[in-house]
């Protein structure tokens, strides 16, 4: 099955007077269709330039400098949206795109009501006062909320309630991507679960591909059918969630996953050093700092991504075709 | 033997008109053994404020907070003095307790300074430069640095560095690792078991997230709407948890193992967009509009905290506040 997604070669930085700094470099990623792809990395790692690039609201400093992501839909049409014009882009936006970024349920205007807000785009869109209304409707019922609420202003809803409406706005037309970044950061464990298994079952119902942006692996291993995970601006290692949990092939993964804290008698130790920014990442393969594994070839060349057998990928030199005899 | 501390019937209510109860008659004790007690709850259970009360920055509506049998609010300047010695913050952001002008080891030096704990600038440094050791800093990478230039997870260590100049009896942490990295959360949560086994240091540990507390062991305190809920040892409660929020909080962490998903889809909360029919008043139990065991006692009463009548024995030192175990 072709992707619905395919990103190549995407990088993305930000523009100072003089230069421009890669925060995200040569990203290839291809996302199927009905899928939840966790992309998950430390604070800073640049997956949620990454989400916004793909969506095409980088705002300055942030610039996009090349790659392509086609995204194809309806069987024969394919778009590049990294290089589609602002006008075809709005057509594809909210029908076939939807984007719900980090901390989005405080941006709910506090005068007015939900409905106006959620019927907004769907107006927008030609649909009829009444047609909007019911699409509203049976949106707030994906995220088990009542048609009552288009009544309520933000401020009577828990923040929960909030994130469910963000939500639910984001699925009204039916999309074919959603992307989410870090939509349950902020809420307790338990609305966290309702949330995720809600958005789990909007993939199930309305055959949504879903890309969920997170640093929390327990996240991911909970709703994710793959993994991305990201280090410094790259993509070091993508393959399905129990590939990447029972076996880990770059060490950055295998250092993520040993450093979970688990049951009190098992004493586990954190990854050492600090991650680079983007001013500073290093020559050769970017986590050859911090690398347990380290050798000569890394110092000096960056790897680059490679397959492991089926749908596996992984940048690391330990898994180079040839074996590591020259250093 | 009297406790380390003891908080007695400590309860908080802010506002005129709209009271809010955000301490509702919460007792628990940490005893002099060096151990390690965490406090979870979701946002707005009253774990902060809880924190702040024994830290002597926020006085109680009612009750009392007893430190080795005295009561924090009426001792003079000296005892006063040893206490705010004896019992250290850590608090959540790594960011703002730093004065973003000066160097980073400031806060190093100003406790040194203080407090006394150096006779020369060299003995100065040998004690920096000992507690970065002690929370796994290496000088070089902290010293004449300015906080901008270090991580979350140094900034967070380094306020340890400075709670081990202090050698205190008690560290009262609210949720010092929710913003630092995964990676680095395993270190910051393993030098806090060592301060315990190797400095006889205890600490209060407050976080909302549960995976946590699993790791550091020691007992635990489930608070609801500013209530306890259910404590006892970490173990038994998260393997066992007895009380119904109890039993929802641990059966929704996400566990980060793909074989151990969540099974059936939770009920979103019943009660929770009708706000006006919900049973008000806080004489009942606060859990009782999203409890699925709910009985009609439940909204009559409020259950009080007490070893449970199981039918089998069960483990020690164990509490719930459910009238299904009374």
């Amino acid at each position: 099955m072709p992707a619905l997604l395919e990103i190549c070669g995407l990088t993305a930085g930000l523009q100072s007077r003089r230069a421009i700094t890669p925060v995200v470099s040569n990203v290839d990623l291809d996302v199927q269709p009905g899928e939840i792809l966790g992309v998950v990395g430390e604070s800073g790692c640049g997956k949620s330039t990454l989400a916004a690039a793909i969506m095409r609201l980088l705002v300055t400093p942030q610039v996009l400098q090349s790659g392509s992501a086609t995204l194809r839909i309806d069987d024969d049409k394919a778009y590049d949206l990294l290089n589609l014009s602002e006008n075809d882009l709005r057509q594809l936006r909210w029908r076939h795109l939807s984007y719900i970024p980090q901390g989005s349920m405080n941006s709910l205007n506090p005068v007015l009501r939900v409905e106006r807000q959620m019927t907004d785009a769907l107006l927008q869109r030609g649909l009829s006062k009444k047609e909007a209304s019911d699409r509203a409707i049976a949106a707030l019922e994906l995220v088990s909320l009542e048609a009552r609420l288009l009544d309520s202003y933000p401020h009577e809803l828990s923040g929960g309630m909030r994130q469910r409406v963000i939500i639910a706005a984001a699925v009204s037309m039916h999309p074919t991507l959603i992307v989410a970044d870090e939509i349950t950061t902020a809420l307790d464990v338990v609305t966290q679960r309702q949330i995720l298994q809600e958005l789990a079952a909007i993939r199930d119902e309305l055959g949504a591909t879903i890309i969920i942006i997170t640093h929390d692996m327990g996240v991911v291993a909970q709703i994710a059918d793959r993994v991305a995970v990201m280090y410094a601006g790259e993509i070091v290692e993508v393959g399905s969630v129990s590939d990447i949990f029972q076996q880990p092939l770059h060490p950055y993964s295998q250092g993520l996953i040993a450093s979970i804290p688990r049951e009190s008698g098992q004493r586990v130790e954190g990854l050492p050093g600090e991650a680079p920014s983007p001013w500073n990442y290093p020559a050769g393969c970017r986590f050859h700092p911090r690398c347990p594994k380290v050798f000569g070839r890394c110092r000096e060349h960056a790897p680059a991504s490679q397959p492991q057998g089926p749908d596996r990928w992984v940048a690391c030199h330990l898994y180079d075709q040839e074996t590591a005899s020259d250093d | 033997m009297t406790d380390l501390l003891l908080v007695e019937n400590l309860q908080q209510i802010f506002g005129g008109k709209n009271r809010t109860h955000a301490v509702d008659d919460v007792s628990f004790r940490i005893p002099k053994e060096p151990t390690i007690v965490s406090m979870v709850g979701e946002s707005g259970s009253g774990k902060s404020t809880i924190a702040r009360i024994i830290l002597g920055l926020l006085r109680p509506t009612a009750g009392r907070v007893l430190y080795e049998g005295v009561d924090i609010f009426t001792g003079d300047r000296a005892w006063n003095r040893e206490f705010r010695a004896a019992v250290q913050a850590v608090f959540q952001d790594p960011y703002s307790v730093y004065n973003p002008v000066y160097k980073a080891e400031r806060v190093l030096k100003i406790v040194i300074r203080k407090f006394g704990l150096a006779k020369s600038k060299a003995e100065a440094q040998a004690r920096m430069e000992e507690a970065l050791q002690a929370v796994d800093l290496r000088p070089e990478e902290v010293l004449g640095r300015h906080p901008h230039q270090l991580s979350g997870g140094q900034r967070q260590r380094l306020m340890l560095a400075r709670v081990y100049l202090m050698r205190p009896r008690l560290i009262i942490a609210d949720e010092p690792v929710s913003m630092i990295d995964a990676g680095m959360r395993a270190s910051f949560l393993n030098i806090l078991k060592d301060f315990r086994d190797e400095q006889g240091i205890s600490t209060l540990f407050i976080t909302h997230d549960l995976s946590t507390a699993m790791y550091l062991g020691g007992e635990i305190i489930v608070l609801y709407q500013g209530r306890i809920m259910e404590r006892g040892r970490t173990r038994d409660v998260m393997h066992d948890p007895l009380h119904p929020y109890a039993r929802l909080l641990i059966s929704s962490i996400p566990t980060p193992d793909p074989q151990q998903r969540w099974e059936e889809a939770l009920s979103p909360n019943r009660f929770e967009e009708a706000s006006h029919s919900l049973p008000t008043g806080r004489e009942r139990c606060l859990f009782s509009d999203r409890c699925p065991d709910v009985m009609d006692r439940c909204l009559q009463a409020r259950p009080n905290l007490g070893a449970p009548d199981l039918a089998d024995s069960h483990p020690p030192d164990r509490e719930v506040a459910c009238f299904l175990y009374q």
